[in-house]
């Protein structure tokens, strides 16, 4: 019985560590593209580090220096950022 | 023998006077490196004349003109010849697009971030040759720069292979571009 429980809580644990990596990682790579993308806007910024995500292509991020911009895609298709 | 010993001395005095007397030549040899210098002038004139002619397109590139004479004529008449070949790698654009789509170095929304930019320059270059021209050629040429540099930094510590291609074909991208009629096909 005891075994079982054991095996069935294995079960929940494992794949939930075995998840937070991918998320860690697609967030860093989200943070690191809004860097990019603040940076070749020229815009001051040092480091995205961290991002809510208000829409999808819309995202509010706050950098290392303490700015914060609204990065989005408009109707054009223009990535614009915005403080 | 006081004789002897006496023409022993001045032997040795010559010497050692022979020796500072060498001593001294030494700096001299300076004046040949100057002499060499002299030389290399000359014929530096004559060299870049043939430079000047496989770089049609530094007229645009005049702010890279500054830069770019000085290195030429220092390598002298025999690196031209080697350059010819290297400056003039088979430029595949669709290749060098696709490549840059697929990039894993560089995040989506730098990519499109990167596209608004491309196509802001290629609409400066329209206006140019269509004479509405608010850039002149150097400020195109400085945007090109600025635009290539960002690509390469984006680039250069994950797709190093991608950016050395897009490197090596920067001249011949901004041929095209610096060309109304290749311009106009790129774009049609």
């Amino acid at each position: 019985m005891n075994r079982l429980i054991v095996v069935a809580a294995l079960a929940m644990i494992v794949p939930a560590f075995s998840a937070v990596p991918s998320f860690a990682q697609d967030d860093a790579a989200l943070k690191k593209d809004l860097t990019a993308v603040i940076a070749l806007h020229g815009l001051p910024c040092g480091q995205v580090v961290a991002v809510k995500v208000q829409a999808e292509n819309d995202y509010a991020a706050s950098c290392q220096d303490g700015n914060r911009y609204h990065v989005y895609m408009n109707a054009a298709g223009r990535v614009v950022v915005e403080k | 023998m006081t004789g002897t010993a006496g023409s022993i001395v001045v032997a040795l005095l010559l010497l050692l006077t022979a020796g500072c007397a060498r001593a001294k030549p030494d700096p001299p040899a300076p004046e040949p490196k100057t002499v060499a210098t002299r030389p290399a002038a000359p014929q530096a004139p004559a060299k870049p004349a043939a430079p000047a002619t496989p770089t049609t397109t530094p007229a645009a590139g005049s702010a890279r003109t500054a830069k770019s004479p000085a290195p030429k004529v220092a390598r002298g008449g025999a690196p031209p010849v080697a350059r010819t070949p290297a400056a003039a790698p088979p430029l595949d654009l669709k290749a060098l697009t696709q490549q840059l789509r697929e990039t894993k170095a560089i995040g989506i929304f730098t990519k499109i971030a990167l596209k608004n930019q491309v196509d802001d320059l290629l609409d400066a270059f329209r206006k140019h040759y269509q004479g509405n021209a608010k850039l002149a050629t150097t400020d195109l040429r400085r945007s090109f720069d600025l635009l290539m540099m960002k690509v390469l930094t984006l680039l250069q510590d994950e797709d190093q292979m991608l950016a050395s291609a897009i490197v090596s074909s920067r001249e011949a991208i901004w041929g095209v571009l610096a060309d109304p009629k290749k311009f106009a096909i790129l774009v049609a």
